[in-house]
């Protein structure tokens, strides 16, 4: 999801006079965009990362229009004409971002708020779709300033001045010294000898890419002719993107031509803008939805969602603008016609089946321990898988076995570093937090713990329950763990154990086949006091 | 006081029955009877009894075997020489043993006698009785007189020690006991058996009580609230005929990700959000066929470069939707007739998101998924309806964007609390791609829900999600 900000009066003089606020609100939540918010002058939305052309003023005022039948589907056709502006695309350039398309807008009107906005979606486009300008980046230059010939490279050095920079700087020197240097240098890394991406012309550098454009090509809302530049590490991607672009700039009256891209072994002109078509039968469309909406209603859905559409061989022919990015297949089709024709007005309808529903064996057993636990006069906990080496060791005074469990890479929460191997110090974590409450508290958990097996991570249910109270004893643990094994019919022995969580001699394991399952004992006072408990505790705990 | 109310039954109780009853601790038992009785309210009796204890050596012979034994089996038939006889506890048999007349030494050589190898294979009276002190069978009643021999022995080889203790037992309670139970003016306060049996409430009143006093609360022990509302989306789904499945925490990326058509890029796999793992790093797929069709679908679909590397890191599954993805992919060998085929999974997924009162690391999801033929949007919107209707939701969907699905749907549940819609899920119908890549033939319907969510709008109680995974007792105590 992306967040933008659209001015309200430049949103409205785009899709027509007559749309009001309250209407326009109710229609956005229905095309598929969520509304975050509105303020005075901007209305806040949240745009789904299939649908970069909506991160457009200008592409989302023209859904609202086809949406709300002001308009039907447009063409987005270029006039076929050797291209007057060259990019020479070096060998260079092969290394880094191997890929760059190009467009030339002729014509514009743009002023403070419509140049604004356009330069936002740009950046967006880079950050999203982009992968934060690692994929893809966007860079718009004022086309009049620009002297032929263009070449794309990588280069070792140079020295330009930086957008809204008063000095010229080198490469090296942009990099480090501006905002955009800082945060998209990692894209191109920053070995030693490292080359720079760059877009030059006669007089020198247009842009360090993907990192920041020349002050000398800036576009300020006097620029008539715009040359934009797309690169990128997917051919495929920054095409599609020229297109996009090239779709946006006719809708705001621009002139589009292409622009020759002459890479060493070939060349091709860009945005090439062809036009695709998907056929799918009628039926289809009906049946995957679950509705009839007959011929003559699916050209005008095709038309509410900007596709050109015709019908013939009971087959609907739809021609896909070229804005349309995320249409990969024929149910991408479908699903816009099910949003064309409304989710509120799909009848549900029921999926017939005679077989009965089954729950897991593991459920039933845990829901039978449960059960029993609460009749031992213990209250269920449920705690987070996730905790430190500090909890699930530390404070009860075991080591940690290097590979023997599972630890996460790079959590954002201090205390989150691992996967928990057992469930005691969280039911201790529990009482902590109750030292105020009166005794006595008896509590349990049936839940995962996790460790690693050969090298593989294990996961298992275990059950945990603590007694706190001053006036028990460890004949009460040892009850409430010979209920539990006759239970759940354990073939065990209870043999005295050491453990470093409890007290010497008070502590038994709980054996099975030669394997301790589980144990059970008094906690060790060190060990309450790690967690400031008060009172004395008795302890069980069993892989089930 | 409630040391009269148990012997008030005119019972003799020992120390420890009354310790069990009254739940008075054990020094606090001892004053009151010490005091009881120099009043004259109870009769106390000073017992003598022997207190056995057992040493870790003799708990470790109770466990294996004594060490004569040990030796005598070690030598058998043949001889042995004394001085092969190094092994610490085979030296401290080789002195019992002797002791015993189990073996003969001669010459150097160690040789067992007739009754040594008689004695092989049984287990003497010492073991026997060792064994039972071990267990503490040895009850109030002592050993036999048989065993007499045998247990001092055992004192003298120090595995056992006995030690003398003057304990209180059979007490009961004098006829001013008995008056100082009931109150001064005659009135019954405590009934008892001995009152039932012989009706000797006949004629007299009872103590009226205060019946508006405060009490201390009552703490019954409950299920976490969370819980039950699991319980509830499961039953939820089995009246719907939904079975249930389960499936691996720890995943590799491809089963989270890339069998349900995620871009590699994509920045839902980023960092930011997901919990990848230092140990164990990388987590091999084992099904190359499986690998091999997503890689297809992927490399046909986003023209990229598929690579197995990043689909074998090993994470914290971010979704249910990967055990739906499995049980999609695994299922082999469904019949016609067998579709539609209904499934659930009730699970933790992990985010990795910084803590605070709205935002968990773990917290619970619910997946659901029907394959089947012909399915439709309006299968779907039937269903959810149905779950969402049973748990007592209204619920709505819009349309909206999720990689693997298409048409995707926003599952919206009405919030009564704060009138307004919120954000349940998302749902819709599995892309065709994972549907091939899976080598199935089917129209799969899927969605996944939170279920924390489902709890706080139906129990105001609860303010913040992280209030369920604090326990806090007193927390629990108000549920």
């Amino acid at each position: 999801m992306a967040g933008v900000s659209f001015g309200k009066r430049y949103l409205f003089r785009l899709i027509g006079k007559k749309e009001n606020e309250r209407r326009l609100l109710e229609h956005v939540p229905k095309m598929g965009v969520e509304v975050k918010g509105i303020t005075k002058d901007t209305l806040e939305l949240d745009i789904t990362p299939n649908r970069p052309d909506l991160l457009d003023i200008v592409g989302f005022a023209r859904s609202v229009r086809s949406f709300t039948h002001r308009a039907g589907a447009r063409s987005y056709g270029i006039k076929d004409r050797e291209p007057q502006v060259e990019i020479k695309v070096e060998k260079s350039a092969g290394k880094m971002r191997p890929f760059i398309s190009a467009l030339v807008a002729k014509r514009i009107k743009l002023d403070d708020v419509s140049l604004a906005h356009f330069l936002s979606f740009t950046d967006k486009l880079s950050d999203t779709y982009g992968r934060r300008r690692s994929k893809l980046a966007i860079g718009v230059h004022n086309l009049d300033k620009i002297v032929s010939p263009l070449t794309y490279g990588s280069f070792e050095g140079g020295s330009f001045v930086p957008l809204g920079q008063g000095d010229k700087m080198s490469y090296s020197e942009a990099m480090e010294r501006t905002k955009q240097g800082s945060e998209y240098g990692y894209t191109i890394g920053n070995g030693k000898r490292r080359l720079f991406p760059a877009l030059k012309d006669a007089e020198g550098t247009l842009a360090l890419i993907p990192i920041i454009n020349s002050e000398r090509t800036k576009v300020t809302p006097s620029t008539a002719n715009m040359l934009i530049d797309i690169t990128g590490t997917s051919g495929y991607a920054v095409e599609r993107m020229s297109e996009l672009l090239a779709c946006s700039l006719m809708d705001s009256g621009a002139e589009v031509s292409r622009v020759r891209i002459s890479y060493p072994d070939r060349s091709i002109a860009t945005p090439e803008m062809k036009m695709r078509h998907i056929e799918i039968p009628l039926a289809r469309i009906e049946q995957s939805i679950g509705v009839i909406i007959g011929f003559n209603n699916v050209l005008s859905l095709a038309a509410k969602m900007g596709y050109g559409a015709s019908y013939g061989n009971k087959r609907i022919k739809f021609s896909v603008p070229q804005y349309r990015m995320d249409i990969i297949s024929e149910q991408d089709v479908v699903e816009d016609m099910a949003i064309a024709y409304g989710y509120d007005y799909i009848q549900p309808i029921p999926v017939f089946s005679g077989r009965p529903g089954r729950l897991e064996d593991r459920t039933t057993l845990n829901k039978r321990i449960s059960v029993e636990m609460v009749g031992l006069g213990f209250s269920e906990v449920m705690n987070s898988y996730l905790t430190s080496e500090a909890v699930n060791f530390g404070r009860m005074l075991i080591k940690a076995e290097e590979d023997s469990y599972i630890r996460l890479k790079d959590s954002k929460t201090q205390n989150i570093t691992m996967a928990r191997t057992w469930l005691l110090p969280s039911l201790l974590g529990n009482l902590s937090q109750s030292v105020h409450e009166s005794m006595p508290q008896r509590i349990f958990e049936v839940d995962y713990a996790f460790g690693m097996k050969e090298g593989l991570p294990s996961e298992g249910y275990r059950l945990c329950c603590v007694i706190a109270d001053p006036k028990a004893n460890f004949n009460d643990i040892k009850a409430v763990a010979e209920d539990i094994i006759r239970r759940i019919g354990i073939d065990c022995r209870i043999e005295a154990i050491r453990h470093g969580s409890f007290v010497e001699g008070r502590v038994a394991g709980i054996i099975s086949k030669r394997n301790e399952v589980g144990l059970f004992g008094e906690l060790h006072p060190e060990v309450l006091d790690n967690f400031k408990i008060e009172e004395p505790c008795f302890a069980l705990e069993l892989g089930i | 006081m409630a040391v009269l109310g148990a012997l008030k039954a005119g019972r003799t109780l020992d120390f420890d029955e009354i310790l069990r009853e009254t739940g008075i601790n054990k020094d606090s038992l001892f004053w009151a009877l010490e005091n009881l009785s120099k009043e004259g309210m109870v009769n106390v009796e000073r017992i003598n009894k022997d207190e056995m204890e057992i040493s870790d050596e003799g708990r470790d012979y109770a466990e294996s075997e004594m060490p004569e034994m040990l030796l005598a089996r070690r030598i058998g038939k043949g001889k042995i020489e004394i001085g092969k006889i190094s092994e610490q506890r085979e030296r401290i048999g080789l002195q019992w043993a002797k002791a015993k007349g189990l073996i003969t030494i001669g010459n150097g050589t160690v040789e067992l006698t007739q009754k040594g190898r008689e004695g092989i294979g049984k287990e003497s009276v010492e073991k026997i009785v060792l064994g039972k002190i071990a267990r503490g069978d040895i009850g109030a009643a002592g050993i036999e007189r048989s065993e007499k021999e045998a247990l001092e022995n055992l004192v003298k080889r120090k595995l056992v020690s006995i030690r003398k203790k003057t304990i209180i037992g059979n007490i009961s309670i004098t006829d001013a006991g008995m008056k100082a139970s009931t109150t001064a003016n005659g009135e019954i306060d405590r009934v008892n058996r001995k009152m039932i049996m012989d009706r000797s409430w006949v004629g007299k009143s009872f103590k009226k009580y205060d019946v508006k006093v405060g009490v201390e609360e009552a703490q019954a022990a409950k299920m976490h609230p969370l819980r039950e509302t699991i319980n509830n989306v499961k039953d939820a789904y089995l009246g719907m005929g939904f079975t249930e499945i389960s499936g691996p925490i720890v995943e590799p990326s491809f089963w989270v990700h890339d069998t349900l058509f995620i871009p590699q890029d994509h920045p839902a796999r980023d960092v930011q959000d997901t919990f990848y793992l230092e140990n164990p790093e990388r987590m091999t797929v084992r099904n190359r066929d499986i690998m091999r069709a997503v890689s297809r679908e992927h490399e046909r679909a986003w023209r990229d470069e598929w690579r197995t590397d990043v689909a074998e890191r090993a994470m914290l599954r971010t979704h249910m939707t990967s055990v739906s993805a499995r049980f999609l992919y695994d299922l082999k060998d469904y019949k016609e007739y067998e579709l539609p085929i209904k499934i659930f999974s009730v699970g933790r997924v992990f985010r990795n998101e910084s803590i605070d009162y709205r935002h968990l690391a773990d917290f619970y999801q619910t997946d659901g998924m029907i394959i089947g033929n012909g399915l439709t949007l309006a299968n779907l919107f039937d269903t959810l309806t149905k779950i969402f209707g049973s748990l007592g939701f209204g619920v709505r969907f819009m349309p909206t964007y999720f990689p693997f699905v298409e048409p995707g749907v926003e599952v919206q549940a009405y919030y009564k609390e704060k009138k307004e819609w919120l954000e349940l899920g998302g749902a819709g119908v599995l892309r065709n791609e994972i549907v091939k890549a899976a080598g199935k033939k089917a129209s799969v319907l899927a969605w996944g829900l939170g279920i924390e969510r489902m709890l706080l709008m139906k129990d105001s109680r609860i303010k913040t999600i992280s209030e369920l995974y604090n326990n806090g007792v007193g927390w629990s105590r108000k549920m």
